[in-house]
């Protein structure tokens, strides 16, 4: 932390939309964090876009509302902005800038840490693995969340993405280890009514213990939103890399993210790329996704569970599309499985977690665990197939193994996929469940799974 | 034969008769019954399994969330209390300094407040403000500056300057109040290390 105080500027130049623009400004750098004082003496933050031919643009992140030309002043710091960080984050709740929203004082710090990160060494990066139990069967069964791994929830709006977030953040943990496990949870943009749900909801649950909650809501700046992911990244990176705890971030609802940042693009009046996003959303986004991981020689790991929603459950909508090229995987939530009221209505034969491989399996979950799944995909597959087909012809023409799948396609949803808000299953029972659906099948029809783990666990229905 | 002992032999084979089919009966019913015994049992114990395993999970559930709570409960109580004497500290420490600050040294440190701010704005061209003790130790500073000014206005502070460029574009804050705002957050550390929190 510099000890050195800025400059106050009183020139102000032109305030548009959440953009300040300061004259005669001499020593400014790139990104410097700014205090903006109000004719009434009120604080506000914000950081510096540009700097050059005596002027900077600032961007202010709890909005320029009530802010005037004449009496407006900008005290330029001197440092980026940095969060303060301890194991006393624990438990906490903050504001979307990182501000104590619980009533308690600011954490006591044990270092100040700039809240973009420090890029990492590409050759010091280790390769995700091990599991993360969710305690959510489709998701450890078929979509298994590996630590350090980055595996978006790609949603609609008004879907139960929120829940399932909760739900995760409650139940998740790493098994098999002693290892400590975090969970940092940033809610961008997210309504009151959904802000308490998740503050109560880890608060019952007794997981508030172990999370640390960043909450920006939907009447809060906008601005403020391109902060919260990063301060609660920042959160995690000391408490994975300097605390060694394991520790999942789940970031909610990226869509308002990609939103304020088109918000400052129109301020600066930037070329518009695709739907009015700025033409760097994709470096934009990838300097947070690509802050999960671990490091060589380091115990701890950043987990990354971004959380979008697609505006008209587009997929080739500009956030969800390139948020795919940077993250492992997806998991995509079904419009149509949520309407039939199935929850969590993940639709697996969307969904992929890309290196699910390398997290399951013997001395992680269970040795019959990738075939089982494959088993449940395929299976899953094909009923999505009779089930069109049963539209055409009618039950009456389909054979009878299709109408074998056909009930494995209505039992794999009622039982296995279905799943109560605060059912915590392990991953025994999971798979156990796969086995179960599968089992309704004549043993000739299962291909992906090797004849012993039939012998030892198939049972037929 | 007579009809009496036809009906009698007839009589008998009928009651044979229902006797077997009754014994058959009786036995298969016997037998079902051991079936279904059997079946419930394993049932029974898959059930009474289920509701073990799920009130232990509850249990689980119950205690992690007590725990949990508690637990937060008395860290958010220390940090509260932490909070408090560090609180208390800071005052008897500006007390401190307001009693002891204007000492011989006095003189020394708002040059070099004056130097830091003047080099801070890029112009020695400046209006000095400070608070009213202070006016006549600025006054005897100005010789050194060229330049500068000092204001008319007195500022509410514990000592140190706030220096502004002719114009009123640019002001440099440089009082012992800023600097101890500015420090806070690593005071406040020290301070709880002190109480035995954190490293």
């Amino acid at each position: 932390m510099s000890k050195q105080g800025g400059v106050q500027y009183s020139k102000i130049a032109e305030i548009k939309g959440p953009l300040v623009v300061v004259d005669d400004v001499t020593n400014a750098a790139f990104d410097e964090l700014v205090e903006i004082q109000t004719t009434d003496g009120e604080k506000r933050l914000g950081k510096v876009l540009e700097v050059g031919n005596g002027k900077a643009i600032v961007q202010v992140f709890e909005g320029t509302t009530g802010l005037s030309v004449a009496g407006t002043r900008a005290k330029f710091v001197g440092k980026v902005m940095e969060l303060p960080v301890s194991d006393q984050l624990l438990g906490r709740v903050f504001d979307g800038l990182g501000r104590p929203k619980d009533g308690l004082p600011d954490p006591i710090a044990d270092k100040f840490l700039d809240i973009n990160g420090e890029p990492m060494n590409p050759e010091q990066r280790d390769y995700p693995n091990d599991f993360i139990q969710t305690g959510v069967s489709v998701i450890d069964g078929m979509l298994t969340l590996v630590r350090g791994q980055k595996l978006p929830i790609f949603s609609g709006s008004g879907m139960s993405h929120n829940i399932l977030a909760a739900q995760i953040a409650r139940q998740a943990s790493v098994v098999g280890t002693k290892d400590e496990f975090a969970v940092v949870f940033a809610a961008i943009g997210v309504q009151y009514s959904e802000s308490e749900y998740f503050r109560r909801s880890l608060e019952e649950s007794g997981a508030l213990k172990r999370s640390v909650l960043f909450l920006n809501l939907a009447d809060d700046p906008a601005i403020e939103r391109i902060i919260t992911p990063r301060v609660a990244l920042t959160t995690a990176e000391y408490l994975a890399y300097d605390l060694g705890m394991h520790v999942l971030v789940i970031l909610t609802d990226m869509t308002n993210y990609a939103e304020a940042l088109r918000e400052i693009s129109a301020a600066r009046e930037e070329v518009p790329g695709r739907k009015g996003y700025p033409g760097y959303l994709y470096t934009d986004l990838s300097t947070i996704y690509e802050r999960a991981g671990r490091l060589k020689g380091r115990k701890g790991s950043v987990t990354q569970m971004p959380i979008l929603t697609m505006p008209s459950d587009d997929i080739t909508h500009p956030i969800p599309d390139l948020t795919g090229y940077i993250t492992e995987g997806q998991i995509v939530l079904g419009r149509d499985l949520f309407r039939q009221g199935i929850y969590p209505p993940v639709n697996i034969l969307m969904s992929l977690s890309r290196i699910m491989k390398d997290g399951i399996g013997e001395g992680s979950t269970r040795a019959d665990h990738q075939e089982v799944s494959n088993q449940n995909y395929d299976a899953y597959s094909r009923a999505q197939e009779v089930r069109a087909l049963a539209g055409i012809v009618g039950k009456g023409g389909l054979t009878g193994v299709d109408l074998k799948y056909l009930e494995f396609g209505d039992d794999f949803e009622k039982k296995f996929l279905s799943q109560d808000l605060d059912e915590n299953r392990t991953i025994d029972e999971t798979l156990a469940l796969q086995w179960n659906a599968v089992s309704l099948l004549p043993k000739n029809e299962l291909t992906k799974v090797k004849d012993k783990y039939i012998e030892q666990y198939y049972k037929e229905r | 034969m007579t009809s009496d002992s036809k009906l009698e032999s007839t009589i008998d084979k009928i009651l044979n008769q229902t006797e077997i089919e009754n014994l058959s009966s009786l036995k298969k019913s016997f037998e079902e019954s051991l079936e279904i015994l059997t079946k419930s049992q394993s049932s029974l114990e898959e059930d009474y399994d289920r509701i073990i395993d799920e009130g232990k999970k509850e249990a689980e559930k119950i205690e992690k969330q007590l725990i949990g709570s508690s637990d937060l409960e008395s860290r958010n109580k220390q940090i509260l209390l932490v909070e408090d004497s560090i609180k208390k500290v800071f005052e008897k420490a500006i007390e401190k300094i307001r009693s002891s600050i204007h000492n011989d040294n006095y003189p020394k440190l708002m040059e070099s407040l004056l130097e830091e701010s003047i080099n801070a704005l890029g112009t020695s061209d400046v209006i000095i403000s400070t608070n009213s003790k202070d006016k006549e130790v600025v006054q005897g500073l100005l010789s050194k500056f060229s330049g500068a000014e000092l204001s008319t206005d007195s500022i509410d502070c514990l000592g140190g300057v706030e220096v502004k460029s002719m114009d009123g574009s640019m002001t440099f804050t440089n009082t012992i109040d800023s600097k101890i705002d500015r420090m806070k957050p690593l005071i406040r550390k020290d301070i709880a290390t002190k109480f035995g929190i954190g490293s």
